[in-house]
C-alpha cells in the first residue's frame, strides 16, 4: 500500500544536511570533514486537517503497512500540492534519500467521522 | 392568508407556560464549518461541524394577581443560593412561539441559562434580560 494520496491542508519542510563531521580542537578551531555528497536527514511535516475517519485510518495502514519507522517508501505528487518551486525541492528523492516516519501518525478526532491526522517523516538515504 | 409576523404575534413558553410581559425574544442557531482547504487550492471548502443554539429574552418584573413574579423560574436557574452553583439538572423548557390564530409556529429546546440581568432605574421599568444556550437537538421546528 502507497503512502495516501490526499492533499495536505499544511506543509514544512526542513533541508537537511549534508553528512559533516565537525572537529574541535582545544583552542576553539574547527574543522569539518564531509563524509558524503549527499544531502539527507531532511523533515516533511504535513497535517491534513478535518479529513474523515476513513482517509485518517488510511495513514495508520500505511504505517502498518510500512512497520512503523523500519522501512522507508516514496511519496506521491499530491503530499507537494501547491508547491511550485520545483518538486526535488522539498521531495527526499532528489537527493536520493527515501521517506521515514519520524514518529507515528498523529490522529486527533474532530468531531464524529472526521479526524485531523499529523504525519512527520525524515529522509534516509 | 398572507401574514406578516410582528412582535405582537411572538409568545415566549417556560416549561409549556406562557412567561407573562415578555419585551423581546430571539433566537440564533449557528454550525460550526471545519475548513478543508488544502495546499494548491485557490478556494475555501468546508465541512458542517457541531450545530449549536443561543437566545436572549427580555422580560417586565412583574408580579401578578396571584403573587407569582413571571421570572422566578427563569432567573433561578441561574440565580441561587449556596455553593453547588449549576447543576445538569438546571435545564429549562423554552417554546419560542409566532402565533396566528390557531397556527403556532414553534421553537422549543431545552436551555441553560447562561447570563441573567436585572435591575431597576428612577422612572422605567424594571426589566430582566436572560441569554440561554441550548443543549441537546431542538425537540421542535415547527417554523
Amino acid at each position: 500500500m502507497a503512502y495516501p494520496t490526499y492533499k495536505p491542508t499544511a506543509r514544512s519542510f526542513d533541508a537537511g544536511d549534508y553528512p559533516v563531521k565537525v572537529f574541535k580542537a582545544q583552542n576553539g578551531s574547527e574543522s569539518r570533514i564531509l563524509y558524503g555528497s549527499k544531502r539527507t536527514n531532511m523533515k516533511l511535516s504535513l497535517s491534513y486537517e478535518n479529513i474523515s475517519d476513513l482517509r485518517a485510518a488510511a495513514f495508520s495502514s500505511h504505517y502498518d503497512e510500512v512497520l512503523g519507522t523500519y522501512n522507508t517508501f516514496t511519496l506521491d505528487s499530491e503530499a507537494i500540492a501547491g508547491w511550485d518551486g520545483g518538486s526535488g525541492v522539498i521531495d527526499a528523492v532528489a537527493s536520493g534519500n527515501q521517506w521515514r516516519y519520524e514518529s507515528p501518525p498523529q490522529i486527533s478526532q474532530v468531531r464524529p467521522g472526521i479526524s485531523t491526522v499529523t504525519v512527520n517523516l525524515i529522509g534516509v538515504l | 392568508m398572507a401574514k406578516v409576523y410582528t412582535g405582537r404575534d411572538g409568545v415566549m413558553q417556560l416549561d409549556g407556560a406562557t412567561l407573562a410581559k415578555v419585551v423581546s425574544f430571539s433566537f440564533e442557531s449557528s454550525l460550526e464549518t471545519l475548513e478543508t482547504t488544502t495546499l494548491g487550492d485557490n478556494i475555501r471548502t468546508y465541512t458542517p461541524g457541531v450545530v449549536g443554539y443561543s437566545g436572549s429574552a427580555e422580560l417586565l418584573y412583574y408580579k401578578d394577581d396571584a403573587g407569582v413574579i413571571n421570572t422566578t423560574e427563569v432567573l433561578n436557574s441561574l440565580v441561587k443560593t449556596g455553593t453547588d452553583g449549576v447543576a445538569s439538572t438546571d435545564t429549562v423548557e423554552l417554546t419560542l412561539r409566532w402565533v396566528d390564530g390557531s397556527d403556532e409556529n414553534d421553537i422549543k429546546l431545552t436551555a441553560y441559562i447562561t447570563s441573567a440581568n436585572i435591575g431597576a432605574a428612577t422612572a422605567s421599568l424594571s426589566r430582566a434580560s436572560i441569554s440561554f444556550t441550548g443543549t441537546g437537538a431542538l425537540s421542535t421546528v415547527s417554523i
